[in-house]
C-alpha cells in the first residue's frame, strides 16, 4: 500500500515540497518558543556555564595573564 | 530555602577520558602522518600487507575520530554535564564500563585495521563483533547520561546539554542503520543493500558521523567551554535554540552531497544539494554565537592562549561550514570531488575545529582537575603558532593539489584529445604538494607535543582532586516554582520530552530519502546482462576490500565527457545491484577502476601488483607482493554464496556446493592465460592473485559490447 502510494507519486517533487514545509514548520515553532521565554529565564540559561558553586573554580575564572 | 545539598563531582572519570584524548591524538596523527608519507615515499608501505595505505588509511581516520575526538566528547562531556546538572554522575560502574569499553574497541580497531579485516565503509569500517561492543558501549553512556539528567538538581537543561542528546540519539540510528549486516563468519559480513542503496546508506551515515560526532557534541563543548574560559555568558542564548533545531534537522539530510553526479537518482542528490546550501544559516548562527560571546574579552584573546585556540577553532567550523555547502553544489562538486581538495576540507574541520577546541579544553581543564595553573603559558602560545602553521601547511597544498590535479583531468587538447590521458602523469604533478603537506603534519604534531610535555609539567605540579565538593539546592526546591504541577513530573518530563523531539527532528530527513530508495525498485533499473559475481570474482573482490584499494580507486565513472574519455561509458545503478557493499570509493589517487576489466592482459595485472613501478614508472601505488604468494582461502566460498543467497543474490539453488570447484576451474583459465604470458609459478592457480586479476578483468564489462572481430 504504502509502496503503491510512493510508486504512484512519479517524480519526486513533492519530497522536497514537503521537506521545506517540514524544515519551515520547525524553524517557526523553534523561533516561536524562543520568544515566549521571558528575559529572567534566557539570561540565567546564558550564564548558567558560569555559575558553579564551588570556590575554587570562582578564583581560576580570572586566567592568569 | 537555605537547604542545600552536599555532594561532589566525579573528576576521576574525566581525567581518565582526558589522558585517553591525549595518547589516542599522538596516535591518530601519527598514523595520518605515516600515510600522508607513504604518498611521497611508496617504500613506507615497507611491503608487509599490515602498513599499507590502504590499511593505515581507515586505521587513521577511525583513531582521530573515534580516539580522538570520540575520548574528547566524553571527557567534555562527563565533567560539564555534571556540572550543568548539579549532580554527580549516575553511576560510576556505567562510567567505567563505558571508559574501558569504548578503549577495548579502540584497540579492537588497532587489531583489526590492519589485519584488512573491514566492512569498506568509510568510519565504519569495523566487522560486526565490534559493532555489536560499540551498541553496548554506547547504550551505557546513554543510560548513565539519562540517569545524570533525571537525578539532577538542576531544573532547566542547558543547550550544550541538547546537544548531548542529540548526539547520543542521532549516533545511535546511525550506527544501527549503516550496519545491517548478515555475518558470513566472525570476521565477515555482506551489507543488507546492495549498490546504489548501500551507497545511500553508506553517505547518509558517513555524513552524519561528520555532524554528529565531530560537530554536535562538539557544539556541546563550545557553548560550555567556551563561556568558561572568557568567564562571560553566551552571547544570545535564544540564537542557540534556534542553532540547535535548525541544525540538526537540515544537517540529516545532507549526506547525498556526497554522491553528486554518481548513478544515485537525481531527486535524491537534489535534496543533498538543497539541504546542503542551507546548512550555512544554522551553521554560521553558531559560529557567531561563538565568537560574539567574546565581544568585548578581544584583549585577553591576545594574551590567552587558551582562548586563541578557541577562536582558530571556531572560525574553522566556520570556514568548513561555509565550503561544505559550496562543495555540495553541483558545478563545484564535479571540480572537487574524488581530489585532495575533500581532505583539505575535512583536515580544516579535524585539525582546526575538532583539534584546537580540544587542545583549549585541555588547557583549561587539566590545571582545574589538578588544582594547579598551567605549567607554561608560552609554551601554550608556541604550541598554538605551532599548530596554526600546521594547519595552514597541510591545507594549502592539498587544496592547490586537488585544483591542479582536478583541472588536469579535464583539460583537452585542441584536437578534443585528453591533455594528460595518462593518469599517472597528473600525480607526479601534485607529489610535491603532499611532500608539504606531509611536513604541515609534522608541525601540527610537533606542536601537540609541546602540549604533552605542558600538560604533564602541570599535571606534576598539581594534586587531583578525584572528587570535587560542591552543593546545590536539591530538586525538591523546584515544586515551589511550578506550584501547578507535580515536580517528578516536571523533571521526567523534560528531557524526555527533549528526546523525541530530536528524534524525530533527525529521522524525517533521513526516512523522506531513504525508504524510497530502499522499498521502491524501480529506483534502480535493472539491466539483463548484469549478473552476479563468479565465486573467483567475489573472492578476488574481498581481497580488493581486505587491503583497502578503495582508499585510493573509485568506482563510479560521472557522466562528464573527460571521465567517458578517460575510462569508458559512465556507470550506470543498474550495474551495482550485487555490489555488497558498493565499492565506489570518495577519492582517486589512483584511476577509477570501474571499467578497468578488459583493458589490460592478466599479465600486466599480475606484473603491476607486484611491483606498480615496473608497469607505470613513478606509481606511488603500494607492491603488493604477497598477493603472488600467498594462496586463496576457500574455506569461506561456500557459506559466502549462502549469505549472499539468503540477502538475494540470485545464485542457483544448491550452488554453494559446486562454488570452490567452479573457482577453481575459472583460476586455471586466468593462470593458463598467464603462463602463455610466460608468467609462471608452482600452484599459479590457487594464489590470491588470480582471484584478484579475475576481479578486476570483470569490473565493469558487464554492459561492454562483447569484442568484435576486426574491431
Ligand atoms: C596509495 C594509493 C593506491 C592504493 C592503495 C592502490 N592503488 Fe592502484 N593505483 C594507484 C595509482 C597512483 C595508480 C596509477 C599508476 C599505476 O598504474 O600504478 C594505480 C593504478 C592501478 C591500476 C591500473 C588502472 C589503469 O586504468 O591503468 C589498477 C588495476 C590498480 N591500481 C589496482 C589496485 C588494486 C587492486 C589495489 C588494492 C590491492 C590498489 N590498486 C591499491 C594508487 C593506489
Amino acid at each position: 500500500m504504502f509502496k503503491h502510494i510512493l510508486e504512484s507519486a512519479g517524480n519526486i517533487n513533492w519530497m522536497a515540497i514537503s521537506a521545506l514545509i517540514t524544515f519551515a514548520v520547525i524553524f517557526m515553532v523553534s523561533v516561536v518558543l524562543v520568544f515566549k521565554h521571558n528575559p529572567a529565564y534566557i539570561d540565567r540559561m546564558a550564564s548558567m556555564p558560569l555559575d558553579d558553586s564551588y570556590p575554587v573554580n570562582s578564583e581560576n575564572d580570572n586566567h592568569e595573564k | 530555602m537555605a537547604q542545600v545539598e552536599r555532594f561532589s563531582y566525579d573528576n576521576a572519570i574525566v581525567r581518565k577520558f582526558a589522558y585517553a584524548t591525549i595518547i589516542f591524538g599522538v596516535v591518530g596523527i601519527l598514523v595520518g602522518l605515516i600515510a600522508a608519507l607513504q604518498l611521497v615515499f611508496p617504500t613506507l608501505n615497507l611491503g608487509i600487507p599490515y602498513t599499507t595505505f590502504g590499511r593505515i588509511r581507515p586505521l587513521h581516520t577511525n583513531a582521530a575520530i573515534f580516539a580522538f575526538v570520540g575520548n574528547g566528547i566524553f571527557m567534555g562531556v562527563y565533567y560539564s554535564l555534571q556540572r550543568l546538572l548539579k549532580t554527580r554522575m549516575f553511576s560510576k560502574g556505567l562510567s567505567e564500563f563505558h571508559f574501558w569499553g569504548w578503549q577495548a574497541i579502540i584497540l579492537a580497531a588497532a587489531i583489526t585495521l590492519p589485519l584488512g579485516i573491514t566492512s569498506a565503509k568509510e568510519y565504519a569500517e569495523l566487522e560486526w563483533p565490534i559493532d555489536l561492543a560499540i551498541a553496548a558501549v554506547w547504550v551505557a553512556f546513554g543510560i548513565n547520561m539519562f540517569g545524570t539528567i533525571l537525578k539532577r538538581r538542576e531544573q532547566h537543561l542547558y543547550v550544550a546539554i541538547w546537544f548531548y542528546i542529540a548526539t547520543w540519539v542521532t549516533v545511535t540510528v546511525l550506527h544501527i542503520g549503516n550496519n545491517l549486516e548478515l555475518p558470513v563468519h566472525l570476521w565477515k559480513s555482506y551489507p543488507v543493500f546492495a549498490g546504489v542503496q548501500d551507497a545511500l546508506i553508506q553517505w547518509w551515515y558517513g555524513h552524519n558521523a561528520v555532524a554528529f560526532f565531530l560537530t554536535t557534541p562538539y557544539l556541546g563543548l563550545m557553548y560550555y567551554y567556551l563561556p568558561k574560559a572568557a568567564n562571560r555568558p553566551v552571547y544570545s542564548y535564544k540564537l542557540s535554540i534556534i542553532h540547535f533545531w535548525a541544525l540538526i534537522f537540515i544537517y540529516i539530510w545532507a549526506g547525498p552531497h556526497h554522491l553528486l553526479y554518481t548513478s544515485l537518482p537525481d531527486w535524491a542528490q537534489s535534496l543533498g544539494t538543497v539541504f546542503s546550501v542551507m546548512l550555512i544559516a544554522p551553521s554560521w548562527g553558531g559560529m557567531l554565537n561563538g565568537l560574539l560571546t567574546l565581544r568585548g574579552a578581544w584583549d585577553r584573546v591576545r594574551q590567552d592562549p587558551i582562548l586563541k585556540f578557541m577562536v582558530v577553532a571556531v572560525t574553522a567550523y566556520g570556514m568548513s561550514t561555509f565550503e561544505g555547502p559550496m562543495l555540495s553544489i553541483k558545478s563545484v562538486n564535479a571540480i572537487s570531488h574524488y581530489t585532495d581538495w575533500t581532505i583539505g576540507h575535512v583536515h580544516i574541520g579535524t585539525l582546526g575545529w575538532n583539534g584546537f577546541l580540544t587542545f583549549g579544553i585541555l588547557y583549561w581543564l587539566i590545571p582545574r582537575l589538578f588544582n594547579t595553573k598551567l605549567h607554561s603559558l608560552k609554551l601554550a602560545n608556541a604550541h598554538f603558532w605551532i599548530g596554526t602553521l600546521g594547519i595552514l601547511f597541510y591545507a594549502i597544498p592539498l587544496y592547490w593539489a586537488g585544483w591542479t590535479q582536478s583541472l588536469m583531468w579535464k583539460q583537452f587538447t585542441p584536437d578534443g584529445f585528453l591533455q594528460y590521458g595518462n593518469f599517472l602523469e597528473t600525480v607526479t604533478q601534485i607529489i610535491p604538494m603532499y611532500g608539504l603537506r606531509a611536513l604541515g603534519g609534522t608541525l601540527y604534531v610537533a606542536g601537540y607535543f609541546v602540549m604533552v610535555y605542558n600538560l604533564i609539567k602541570t599535571i606534576q605540579a598539581g594534586s587531583f582532586i578525584g572528587d570535587e565538593a560542591a552543593e546545590a539546592p536539591p530538586a525538591s526546591t523546584w515544586a515551589a516554582h511550578h506550584g501547578k504541577e507535580h515536580w517528578h513530573r516536571w523533571i521526567e518530563r523534560r528531557p524526555v520530552q527533549m528526546l523525541i523531539a530530536a528524534t524525530i527532528a533527525i529521522l524525517i530527513g533521513g526516512m523522506v530519502e531513504i525508504f524510497p530508495m530502499a522499498m521502491i525498485d524501480d529506483q534502480v533499473p535493472r539491466i539483463e546482462s548484469v549478473t552476479p559475481y563468479t565465486p573467483l570474482e567475489l573472492e578476488g573482490r574481498d581481497i580488493y576490500i581486505r587491503e583497502g584499494c578503495l582508499g585510493c580507486h573509485s568506482q563510479m565513472v560521472r557522466p562528464f565527457r573527460s571521465e567517458t574519455e578517460r575510462y569508458g561509458e559512465y556507470s550506470k545503478s543498474g550495474e551495482f545491484i550485487y555490489d555488497r557493499p558498493f565499492l565506489w570509493g570518495s577519492k582517486r589517487t589512483g584511476p577509477d577502476l570501474h571499467r578497468v576489466g578488459g583493458k589490460y592482459p592478466h599479465s600486466w595485472h599480475y606484473n603491476h601488483m607486484y611491483e606498480p613501478q615496473s608497469t607505470s614508472p613513478g606509481s606511488i601505488m603500494p607492491p603488493y607482493p604477497w598477493l603472488l604468494r600467498d594462496e586463496l582461502n576457500t574455506s569461506n566460498t561456500a557459506a559466502k554464496i549462502r549469505a549472499l543467497q539468503t540477502l538475494g543474490t540470485p545464485y542457483p539453488e544448491g550452488y554453494d556446493q559446486i562454488a570452490v570447484e567452479d573457482l577453481q576451474k575459472q583460476a586455471k583459465i586466468v593462470a593458463d592465460n598467464l603462463r602463455k604470458d610466460g608468467i609462471d609459478d608452482d600452484k599459479l592457480e590457487e594464489k590470491e592473485i588470480i582471484a584478484v586479476i579475475a576481479y578486476l578483468q570483470r569490473l565493469g564489462t558487464d554492459i561492454k559490447p562483447k569484442p568484435q572481430a576486426g574491431n
